[in-house]
């Protein structure tokens, strides 16, 4: 074979290629089972809450990434939390031991009892 | 659903077990203060930053001075008692009340300057710059800062104060 009459043929496969079309045919009553999935997917009750909450716990927690970053934030939020209260506590008392110092000198400072 | 049950116990008890254990230790300090003879000294040794011979001196200033403070208190409630007893069966100014009006703020500013002087004898005691922030605090927190009947003839009055305390 010659390499020119190759080269020719191979143009020629691929016209015969561009020009091919495939038109399968549909399945028998192809229309009437798209209308029924349609029909069934809408009279589909909406999820209860119940089930929603099932849902999460069954699928959604067990997931590593999931799981992981729930476990992260909640121990973020626990330490962000402890450590905003003691310094709120911190506060408090050092307001009132203030307090107490200068109601030890300061009789007009001082409670009801004290002159 | 038992191990997604288990996942949201474990991240509600890991936040509790943080959040405890945070606030235990940055309470930490304030329950070493608490727990000592007298927690208003442990306070100023902390917020004055005091050192331990500074907190003794001090410590010892106090011891003094209170003892002091009541007997001039005891003196003053004296006062105080004969002016009642006085007022109770006077109609008119007589010169017994004005001599014990007189004899009681004498004793009150005598009071309010061994006060000020005990102040300055703890604010000395201190390095420089923490005596004068205690100074400066005192003065807010004590009858240095001024009296009630003053501010309350601003208020009433509704002019501005003849004088106020530099902050």
């Amino acid at each position: 074979m010659k390499p020119n009459q190759t080269l020719e043929d191979d143009q020629r496969l691929r016209q015969v290629l561009r020009q091919w079309t495939v038109n399968p045919p549909l399945p028998p009553r192809f229309k009437e089972q798209v209308w029924q999935r349609i029909a069934r997917s809408e009279a589909q009750p909406a999820p209860s809450l119940r089930g929603s909450l099932a849902r999460l716990l069954e699928v959604v927690v067990p997931r590593p990434r999931f799981a992981f970053s729930y476990v992260a934030v909640l121990l973020v939020l626990g330490v962000a939390a402890g450590s905003l209260a003691a310094q709120a506590k911190t506060k408090r008392l050092d307001e009132s031991l203030g307090l107490r110092y200068v109601q030890s000198l300061d009789p007009y400072r001082a409670g009801p009892s004290n002159p | 659903m038992k191990k997604g049950a288990t996942i949201l116990l474990l991240g509600l008890l890991l936040a509790t077990a943080a959040f405890c254990g945070f606030y235990y230790l940055g309470t930490a300090s304030c329950r070493r203060m608490m727990r000592g003879p007298q927690p208003e000294l442990a306070w100023l040794k902390k917020e004055f930053k005091l050192s331990d011979a500074e907190f003794a001196r001090i410590s010892q200033l106090h011891a003094a001075y209170l003892p002091q403070c009541a007997a001039r208190c005891r003196r003053i409630e004296e006062q105080s008692q004969r002016l009642r007893q006085l007022l109770s069966q006077a109609t008119n100014m007589t010169p017994e009340i004005q001599f014990v009006l007189a004899e009681r703020a004498r004793m009150r500013a005598e009071c309010e300057a061994e006060m000020t002087k005990h102040f300055l004898d703890v604010s000395r005691t201190m390095p420089p710059e923490q005596g004068r922030r205690y100074l400066a605090w005192v003065e807010r927190q004590t009858f240095l800062h001024g009296q009630a009947m003053e501010d309350r003839h601003h208020t009433q009055g509704g002019s501005q104060p003849a004088h106020q305390h530099q902050m």
